[in-house]
């Protein structure tokens, strides 16, 4: 069979808006769901059991069953339950936000366990406030330590973005999968779409070796 | 909200059909996943550059792509390349095993690296040559490190899984739609078929983390 690329050249347009959807929904979605891992991350260690055990069942739920079926859930069930409209942008920025929260929550959960115990007599003997012990010294290095682990499940979430398309949110993939149905040519069209997913993706885990590396070094000290 | 559930309108029977076919896809793309990703991860270390560019080309590819945009590709794309015609599910369990295949490489490989550079002194010390330094030393330690990560990226392939209903292949995720839309009933559906997954997939993180734990109690 022929390939013929130059299809694509009309639809540069449509891609790029596919794009643009596709990196705003991740971007929105890096913020809330930093966040709302952050707080359950929190959440996890606290001494209440109760709210511990609202956050492990969200973390373990979310992390547990696929995203797909979370977006579906979200995008069919939660307007019923609710009883209101939900847009397309609504459900797809609930939905990943939710996975966000719970795959980041392990990751700072994990980083705050990782601060030495060390560094915790260090400040009872210096004898610091509770509050200058955790904003100034466990936080700090509890963020410095995540930052690897939360540019990878950046890129995660990226990649998981794509899922929005089987939803009809008019992602990247979305706009290329309907291309590739109205031109018959979905050799073309699919393998530059991958290859614009990999384009920004692939440069994004460089940089997170790069980060892990300096951060290690800066840690090491 | 003014919604009645009622979770016997969702009839068990399709769902129970779609989880063996999930089943048969997770297992059968882990035996792809578990076995090739060996060979790939020493591609990978290879000392020559003809050797370990490919492979990491292929690996990065699948690690830096969305597993739908794969799947989607793999399904559209292979049959017109290369005039190949596979059952759906035969090209469910390539398309997942070839990515499993990817994640797994790395797992090997890191746990290859990161076994102690004393260990193998230890061997040449010994008097053991580099075949037996990397049969008794290197291999026993490294895939022992390498089954929590493997177990994990066995889970992520049972629920990336879910994603060959998009492409019409009768698993889980799509008898759920199926029924959604036949029944009128997402809510019981999709929560029950949520529930089979999560079933799954908990007690397998479970002895992940057992595991892990007790690996860092006998290595500390």
């Amino acid at each position: 069979m022929s390939l013929d690329f130059s299809v694509l050249l009309r639809f540069q347009e449509a891609l790029a808006l596919g794009l643009w959807t596709t990196v705003k929904l991740t971007l929105i979605c890096i913020v809330l769901g930093c966040s709302l891992g952050f707080l359950v991350g929190l959440a996890r260690t606290a001494p209440n059991a109760i709210v511990r055990g609202i956050a492990s069942v969200y973390v373990e739920f979310f992390r547990g069953t696929p995203v797909l079926i979370q977006l579906f859930w979200i995008f069919f069930c939660l307007p019923l339950i609710l009883g209101i409209e939900l847009s397309n942008l609504a459900s797809g920025v609930i939905a990943l936000t939710l996975y966000m929260g719970a795959i980041t929550s392990e990751t700072f959960r994990a980083s705050l366990k990782s601060v030495g115990r060390e560094q915790m007599d260090a400040c009872i003997a210096l004898g610091l406030p509770r509050r200058v012990q955790v904003m100034n010294v466990i936080l700090p290095l509890a963020v410095l330590r995540a930052v690897p682990t939360l540019l990878s499940n950046c890129v995660s979430l990226f990649k998981e973005s794509a899922l929005v398309s089987a939803v009809g949110m008019a992602d990247l993939m979305f706009v290329g999968q309907n291309i590739s149905n109205n031109t018959a040519r979905p050799v073309e069209v699919l393998t530059v779409v991958a290859l614009i997913y990999f384009a920004i993706a692939f440069p994004l885990t460089r940089a997170v070796t790069l980060v892990e590396g300096r951060i290690l070094k800066k840690l090491a000290i | 909200m003014n919604y009645t559930f009622d979770f016997n309108a969702v009839s068990l029977g399709p769902l129970i059909e779609g989880l063996v076919v999930t089943v048969q896809l997770t297992i059968a793309a882990n035996l792809i996943g578990v076995i090739l990703g060996f060979p790939l991860a020493l591609l990978l270390m290879s000392r020559l550059a003809v050797i370990r560019w490919p492979a990491t080309l292929f690996v990065e590819f699948f690690r830096c792509t969305p597993a739908i945009v794969q799947i989607v590709w793999f399904f559209y794309c292979v049959p017109m390349l290369f005039n190949v015609f596979l059952g759906s599910v035969t090209m469910g369990i390539l398309a997942l095993g070839l990515n499993l295949m990817a994640f797994n490489a790395e797992a090997y490989r890191a746990a290859i690296q990161a076994v102690p550079r004393e260990q193998i002194d230890a061997g040449i010390a010994l008097g053991l040559n580099p075949l037996q330094r990397v049969f008794h030393i290197v291999l026993p330690s490294a895939l022992r490190a390498s089954v929590p990560v493997l177990l994990t990226n066995g889970i992520v392939i049972f629920q990336q899984s879910a994603l060959v209903a998009i492409v019409a292949v009768q698993d889980l995720m799509y008898q759920a739609k199926t029924l959604a839309t036949e029944t009128y009933r997402p809510i019981e559906t999709f929560t029950i078929a949520a529930l089979i997954y999560f079933a799954v997939s908990f007690p397998v993180s479970q002895v992940v983390g057992w595991l892990e734990r007790r690996r860092q109690i006998l290595t500390s």
